[in-house]
């Protein structure tokens, strides 16, 4: 259990080294760009794994609906946007955010996609999330050589 | 753009960015599915990599406008799809664990806090240092509380 914890919070910290890295590299060259290298850097590592694990390819891979395999194209679209934004507000307003419109994103999809109500606490939690996106709107970001 | 106007565009991309990322996570997850977790991150990494491709046209200038600073880029900086691919590793485990699909979530979301905090606090891998205003703690534990209403209140 305790190996899970470490597990799935040190992943968390790998989010936010990735969104690191790319947004350095996308100071130096285009956000664009750094979504590419993000993705192709990725792609040939999973290959490597795939291939030294097998079963990377089932029976019933490529058998889904057309749109489930566009993930990747918005990922690209996401891993842009994040490079370009954590360079100009910095890595905890990026993530704070990030995570809002995530969590506000989720519950509108689980909406379309089910119909079904959503619940009172889930009602107080996008109360509070929208509160919060304000007051981090109000804040000016700055710089600790600036502040 | 004045920096103000930076400021707002940027808060709005965020958000909009975290929504685009609850449509992949949807998109992928049914794609895990069909194929299972390692074949819908390499699917998606290897789409990924072609649709960057098929907008080349969009990016190709800057890159070339950045000539001079492209000796300067450490090249580490261009290991973010590594740490990435890792994650996708880690996550697809953890989920199969006791904690499940809410705890791995919640704690992924601490992990990401806890290392943006001290990415700002030390402006770690190349990107500035930024002082944490009293202000973004509030709306950080804002966000924070209402995520956890909204992944337990949807349980």
């Amino acid at each position: 259990m305790i190996e899970a914890v470490v597990l799935a919070f040190v992943a968390g910290g790998l989010v936010g080294v990735s969104r690191q890295l790319n947004g350095r590299l996308a100071v130096s060259t285009s956000a664009l760009f750094a979504s590419f290298c993000n993705h192709l850097v990725g792609f040939g590592l999973l290959t490597v794994i795939g291939l030294a694990i097998g079963g990377l390819l089932s029976d019933a891979a490529f058998s889904g609906p057309w749109h489930i395999y566009f993930g990747g194209p918005v990922g690209v679209v996401f891993v842009a946007l994040s490079s370009w934004i954590i360079a100009q507000i910095g890595a905890t307003r990026s993530t704070m955010l990030i995570i809002a419109g995530q969590v506000l994103g989720g519950v509108a999809l689980d909406w379309v996609l089910t119909g079904k109500p959503v619940s009172l606490a889930a009602l107080c939690g996008i109360i509070l999330i929208v509160a919060g996106v304000l007051v981090a709107q109000r804040q000016r970001t700055g710089t600790s050589s600036a502040a | 753009m004045s920096p103000r106007r930076i400021d707002l565009a940027a808060n709005l991309a965020a958000l909009a960015a975290g929504a685009l990322l609850s449509l992949m996570v949807h998109l992928n997850g049914e794609l895990a599915r069909q194929g299972g977790a390692l074949f819908s991150s390499w699917m998606a990494h290897g789409t990924g990599t072609l649709a960057a491709l098929l907008v080349i046209p969009l990016w190709w200038k800057a890159i070339q406008r950045s000539d001079t600073a492209r000796a300067s880029i450490p090249l580490w900086a261009y290991l973010g799809g590594f740490a990435g691919a890792v994650t996708v590793i880690m996550t697809s485990t953890a989920v199969n664990s006791a904690l499940a699909l809410s705890g791995t979530l919640a704690l992924g979301l601490a992990g990401q806090i806890v290392f943006s905090l001290a990415a700002d606090r030390w402006g770690l891998f190349g990107i500035a240092k930024r002082r944490l205003r009293l202000g973004d703690a509030i709306a950080l534990a804002l966000i924070v509380a209402g995520s956890a209403l909204v992944i337990w209140g949807s349980l």
